[in-house]
């Protein structure tokens, strides 16, 4: 059992941070059907860490990786926020999907011509299970930050959220909003998906936000939903991925999807076991 | 030399044909915001064909001889690989059709996102079972134009001209899929066909071009050509012409600077795409809404 948390606990406790802050973007996610959003700006920030290592021969986890990434994320949030506002004609989760494939085609020709970089993948699947407490400390220190902001902002980046339209009739700064909530999103991708790879992060991100919706519109109740599954599929992943020997990071976003399925069916026959 | 010349004219005339169908088709999706469901059906395509693979690693070599010739069927690109492809894609094509959330505070392209994350995570959890998975992970991904053979293009290009008259036909039918669907009787069943076809392409597709580029084909185009125009033969013309050119332009430079193909093209598409946002966004300036648009 000791031996169960030494090996689990690290990876647990950063499932329940990047669950926590994740969880909350993902409502955002959902009322601006920004689904793509996750994996592109992924893209964007792994075409930032390869661009240091060709141009100055850095590892993934040095710093100025970290900032190459980041800048790059910077780059993309202010695109998006142009983009929302001045494309009407199709709809802006299909610009962010199209930027996905321009950004991935960049980081495989960059690969393309000076090959020996990460491993596809790797980079799909994460390493959740060598996580360090250095890692932890760092996640906490930025999602706090994230965290702190977002608290701050919450008013005008909900406001757009619900109705952006609406939002731009009140005269409020929507360009720079938007560039403020991509950006912020960008950065915990970037930290999140260095640990536990894309397609975690993009179920943390999308699936406990769904599920929240399945049974309530409120912002406060959705959150604490959203916290409680996301909670309940990390622990059942990893213990899935210990026992039969499996990745740690699609695991975890299987059961993700697992408790999906059953609350869609829950909140399917609500009506009906509420009858008998 | 004509080595050189034949090829290019192979590709480019595969391209010219794939991209009449890509355009038409993404056209649907761009309007439909179902952007994921591309990736889905190429994700599922590749965990075929990775049963695929696990079947042929598992028992080719098995004592059994029967046993052994079945599995050799399975290997990776060889014809049991693509049913598994096909099977594991009209699944998907099903669930796409089938899955659709009721209340209005999940987008469709929420399930649609989660059935790419599912399918990438069976794929993973697959590969872990798997001798050497990461390499047919990686070759999913970026595919092999360069091997494309007449016989290969000649059965792409029937099977792309059957899926074009077909949907020529019933052209209405899917207009009004897309435009109103409420009006539509048997609206799910013609989901499901749009899946199919969607999916069959890709299948045909992928172990050529790759997902990444077979998903800028089908997006790129037509996104663009979304942006300036509403009709439907208008914008097939305008993404048909700026995509091909684009992928003239893209497989040009990539053999006279030896650089990677796939990649190349999706980044020549993608700079026209961008540039036409630039364009789109200036003439909006100029005329806000004078072309019919809110």
């Amino acid at each position: 059992m000791l031996q169960l948390v030494q090996i689990l606990g690290w990876s647990f406790l950063l499932c329940l941070i990047i669950g926590a802050v994740l969880g909350y973007f993902g409502i955002h996610v959902l009322k601006r059907e920004v689904i793509f959003i996750d994996i592109a700006v992924a893209q964007v920030a792994a075409v930032g860490s390869i661009a240091a290592h060709l141009a100055f021969e850095v590892e993934e986890d040095t710093l100025l990786s970290y900032l190459f990434s980041l800048g790059c994320v910077l780059l993309i949030a202010g695109f998006y926020a142009i983009a929302r506002r001045k494309i009407v004609q199709i709809s802006i989760e299909a610009v962010i999907g199209i930027s996905y494939a321009i950004t991935a085609a960049a980081a495989m020709f960059l690969i393309g011509i000076a090959p020996g970089h990460a491993h596809a993948e790797e980079m799909l699947a994460g390493r959740l299970l060598w996580v360090t407490p250095q890692h932890i400390v760092l996640c906490l220190v930025v999602f706090t930050a994230v965290a702190f902001c977002l608290c701050i902002f919450r008013k005008p980046l909900s406001q757009i959220s619900q109705n952006y339209e609406g939002a731009i009739a009140q005269g409020l700064k929507v360009v720079w909003w938007d560039f403020v909530f991509y950006t912020l999103l960008g950065v915990v991708i970037t930290f999140a998906v260095r640990v536990t790879g894309v397609v975690t992060v993009f179920s943390f991100l999308i699936i406990p936000a769904t599920i929240s919706a399945l049974f309530s519109t409120h912002w406060g109740l959705r959150m604490f939903i959203a916290w409680a599954a996301a909670t309940l599929a990390s622990l059942v992943g990893l213990l899935f991925a210990y026992f039969f020997d499996f990745s740690i990071g699609p695991a975890v976003a299987l059961f993700l999807g697992v408790v999906l399925v059953i609350a869609a069916l829950l909140a399917k026959y609500n009506g009906v076991i509420r009858q008998i | 030399m004509s080595e050189a010349v034949k090829l290019f004219s192979l590709q480019i005339t595969l391209i010219a044909v794939v991209l009449i169908l890509h355009t038409y088709i993404g056209l649907h999706i761009i309007r439909r915001t179902l952007i994921f469901s591309d990736l889905v059906l190429d994700q599922l395509a590749a965990f075929g064909a990775l049963v695929g693979v696990g079947i042929y690693t598992k028992y080719a070599f098995s004592d059994s001889n029967v046993l052994a010739k079945v599995a050799a069927l399975f290997k990776y690109a060889s014809v049991g690989s693509y049913l598994l492809a096909l099977v594991a894609v009209l699944f998907g094509s099903l669930l796409l059709a089938l899955l659709k959330p009721k209340t209005r505070a999940i987008p469709r392209e929420v399930v649609i996102g989660i059935l790419y994350a599912m399918a990438l995570v069976i794929s993973l959890l697959l590969t872990d079972k798997l001798p050497d998975a990461e390499a047919y992970v990686t070759t999913t991904l970026s595919g092999s134009l360069l091997w494309v053979t007449w016989p290969l293009v000649t059965v792409t290009a029937v099977v792309y001209i059957v899926l074009l008259i077909f949907h020529y036909i019933f052209r209405d039918t899917f207009i009004t899929l897309a435009e109103n669907p409420q009006t539509l009787k048997n609206e799910k069943l013609w989901d499901f066909i749009f899946f199919t076809t969607q999916g069959i392409i890709t299948v045909l597709i992928v172990p050529i071009a790759g997902v990444l580029l077979a998903y800028a084909f089908l997006m790129i185009p037509a996104a663009t050509a979304a942006m300036f125009t509403k009709k439907w033969a208008k914008a097939v013309l305008i993404g048909w012409s700026i995509g091909f050119v684009a992928c003239v332009l893209g497989l040009g430079s990539s053999y006279f600077f030896n650089f990677p193909y796939g990649p190349t093209l999706v980044l020549f598409l993608g700079l026209f795409f961008v540039c036409a946002m630039v364009v789109r966004s200036i003439l909006s300036g100029r005329n806000l809404n004078s072309k019919g648009y809110k």
